[in-house]
């Protein structure tokens, strides 16, 4: 449960608001929330444009076109919510358990350089093999980098959202060292660029941009929802996440959970990066993951860390994306195209939200069966703290179904 | 539509950056007047191939675009593709080094000429004998920058040093203002950069240091610290192309132009530089001009002190795209 302390209102009145997960929400309205957030923002985006100088009309139509109107601007989107998928489902994967990757985009370019790596030892090899090497590489390189992160966690109760950002610019470095030192390409006039991935290994296309790294995330999307909804292991997860002290009583290992989740996160984001290097890039470079990897964040907070939902809010957030950069060839800046496409994103969020939490007003004695508000907790004495996102009560219990 | 060319500027960072994305949004607008062409640009276009790709097909597909100016090295691969793509559009991209026989060509300036007389004016101006430069990338261009920097600054003052710290970035005011503190702090009273923003030369103004910015004239920013800059005047360049390709005599290359062409040139002095000083800078800019002498004649030393350009000798195109050492008297590492 989140629990926001507002202190203005705390002094004022001795009250303070907590938003409390609604019971007995209907799964379909999800999607009805979503929307409803979205048209919201459409509606104020108007007057964003209209004070710009543009016309709403004319900006609306080229997104809409450019993301949705035919099989060119379906695969654009379709581009771009493949690694936001990817990085969704990694963030979800830590979420699902109450843990925050927060370096879904460093992991992504650490499976982005043992994939060129492996690449570059094995580019004899035929295109389906080395492909699949790639993708696996790419799965260790994440893996790896998450490997000290996961460790701290659960052994150490260190922070992940610290140690999992922290290490993003670390692999940006190693990026910026491998094409200025020992990968430079020989053959690039002294620029500092690294070789480019053997034509071989380009993943193969669907239909225009979109290539089968589509069918990659829809395929581990599925997996992912099935595990975790539906299986012993998957309502472990969540247990360990909601209540670790039910979980240890039940005789489930946090630590284990808390590794095997981090685990999976990066090893998740190492596969996002080897597909972007595979399906849209040429070649290894700095900017390869784009930003996806902090995306992946608001993909999975607005998904409600739900695999299922991640499919869907990474289609629209791609979509989004597309037609953010369409409406620039208009004319439109690039701040009013950013400022245009936050506002759609945390619009959705809002109304997801509110869906989902209700407001409540606790006074200082009562209502609340928290800590003393007055004085939070700097160290969270539970070894897995609570995410913002618990099971789902109307979900059908896995562990029935499993037995 | 026969008559007036759409030409589009893609840009990776934003026109108001006062640097690097500004100096071609002004060749943009002179191109624009002088050949009456339709110019349309987009700014803050990642160097990723799904970015510029969306961009540029828009240009294409949904304005008309008859050539496409692409203005940062990250762009080079998803251009190259694009110019299979779509052979009725020309595609012209700065600082790489990819063409094709068709409609695909590359085009900068010989930077460090400017770079070298900016050098001759910090070398007067520091009083400590040590510059301070806020370096970009270890990548030819910016070594080549920073040797020029160096050998100008020796011309008027051999003991000078230049330091040099590396930021790994193009635009990221806070490192890059940071590491001209840095310098200064370690003794430098003066900061060259190879950035597109202006932070340098705020600390250098706040540390009553002074500055040579880059890219375009800075002196608004840090009036106090500015001496001079080397800059880029792109509009001449632009409006060629835009008339080539609108009249139909289109053929891509690799264009270096220099002085001469007046692609690069030097930013007004500040009044305190030393007439004689001056004076000089002109002098040798005029025999840039003419060609009669360039900045990589020997003798040149590297840093270990191994002669690299023999005494008398001009230092081949293709070397100078290919520097990677640093020459005598820089104080860092060409490899970092």
């Amino acid at each position: 449960m989140i629990r926001i302390v507002w202190r203005p209102f705390q002094a004022l009145a001795g009250n303070r608001p907590v938003l409390a997960r609604r019971e007995n929400v209907v799964p379909a309205t999800q999607a009805v929330a979503f929307l409803l957030g979205i048209v919201v923002a459409l509606i104020l985006g108007v007057i964003l444009l209209w004070t710009s100088g543009h016309s709403p009309a004319e900006v609306y139509e080229r997104m809409f076109d450019s993301a949705f109107m035919g099989t060119d601007s379906l695969s654009r989107t379709l581009e771009r919510a493949t690694p936001l998928a990817l990085t969704g489902l990694s963030v979800a994967v830590a979420g699902s358990m109450g843990l925050w990757n927060i370096g879904a985009e460093g992991q992504m370019m650490a499976g982005a350089i043992v994939a060129t790596g492996v690449a570059m030892m094995a580019d004899g090899l035929s295109g389906p093999l080395l492909i699949a090497l790639m993708m696996v590489s790419g799965i260790v390189g994440g893996m790896v980098l998450m490997l000290g992160p996961a460790l701290a966690r659960s052994h150490l109760r260190v922070s992940e959202i610290i140690t999992t950002l922290m290490l993003v610019y670390v692999a940006i470095r190693v990026v910026e060292w491998l094409e200025t030192g020992p990968w430079k390409d020989p053959e690039s006039f002294g620029f500092a660029v690294i070789e480019p991935v053997p034509e071989q290994a380009a993943l193969p296309g669907l239909f225009g941009r979109a290539n089968i790294g589509v069918l990659i995330a829809l395929g581990l999307l599925l997996v992912f929802w099935l595990a975790v909804s539906r299986t012993a292991w998957g309502y472990e997860l969540r247990l360990a996440g909601s209540s670790p002290d039910t979980a240890r009583y039940a005789g489930v290992s946090l630590r284990r959970k808390v590794l095997t989740a981090l685990l999976l996160s990066g090893g998740i984001a190492g596969l996002a990066g080897a597909v972007q290097l595979t399906g849209s890039a040429v070649r290894l470079e700095s900017g390869l993951s784009n930003g996806y990897g902090f995306a992946g964040i608001i993909v999975a907070a607005l998904a409600l860390m739900r695999p299922s939902g991640v499919a869907v809010v990474a289609f629209v957030f791609g979509a989004v994306q597309v037609g953010g950069q369409s409406i620039q060839t208009l004319g439109v800046s690039s701040a009013i195209s950013d400022i245009l496409q936050a506002m759609i994103l945390f619009g959705a969020l809002v109304a997801v939200v509110f869906f989902n939490y209700r407001v409540r007003w606790t006074g200082p004695g009562g209502g609340s069966s928290s800590a003393d508000p007055a004085e939070p907790d700097p160290v969270e004495p539970d070894p897995v703290e609570p995410g913002p996102v618990e099971p789902d009560p109307v979900e059908p219990d896995p562990v029935e179904g499993a037995a | 539509m026969d008559d007036g060319v759409v030409a589009a500027f893609v840009f990776v960072g934003p026109v108001g950056d006062a640097g690097w994305t500004w100096a071609h949004d002004q060749g943009r607008r002179h191109a624009e007047d002088a050949t009456g062409a339709t110019t349309l640009f987009v700014e803050n276009v990642p160097e990723v191939a799904e970015d510029f790709r969306a961009v540029v097909v828009d240009f294409i597909e949904n304005e008309g675009a008859d050539v496409i100016f692409g203005t940062s090295f990250g762009y080079m691969d998803p251009m190259e593709e694009l110019a299979g793509e779509y052979p009725n559009v020309v595609f012209e991209h700065a600082s790489g080094f990819k063409m094709n026989d068709t409609n695909f060509g590359n085009f900068f300036g010989r930077m460090y000429q400017p770079r070298y007389l900016s050098g001759m004016a910090a070398g007067a101006m520091t009083e400590a004998d040590q510059i301070g430069y806020v370096a970009a990338f270890p990548i030819p261009e910016v070594l080549r920058g920073i040797n020029a920097f160096t050998l100008g600054a020796q011309r008027v003052n051999p003991d000078v040093e230049v330091h040099v710290t590396w930021t790994f970035t193009w635009f990221d005011p806070a490192i890059e203002g940071d590491s001209a503190a840095a310098l200064i702090e370690a003794g430098a009273d003066v900061i060259a950069m190879h950035q597109d923003s202006t932070a340098p030369g705020l600390a250098a103004q706040e540390a009553g240091a002074r500055w040579v910015s880059y890219n375009s004239d800075m002196s608004a920013f840090a009036p106090d610290a500015f001496i001079t800059a080397p800059v880029w005047n792109w509009g001449p360049y632009y409006a060629r192309i835009i008339e080539a390709v609108g009249a139909g005599t289109y053929s891509p290359g690799a264009y270096w132009g220099g002085m001469d062409d007046e692609i690069v040139a030097l930013a007004p002095l500040a009044a305190d530089v030393p007439a004689d000083v001056s004076a000089e800078i002109d002098e040798v800019a005029a025999q840039l001009i003419d060609g009669s002498w360039d900045v990589f004649t020997g003798e040149i030393r590297d840093q270990d002190g191994n002669v690299v350009v023999a005494d008398g000798e001009t230092m081949e195109d293709g070397a100078m795209l290919g520097m990677t050492f640093f020459v005598e008297g820089v104080v860092g590492s060409a490899t970092p």
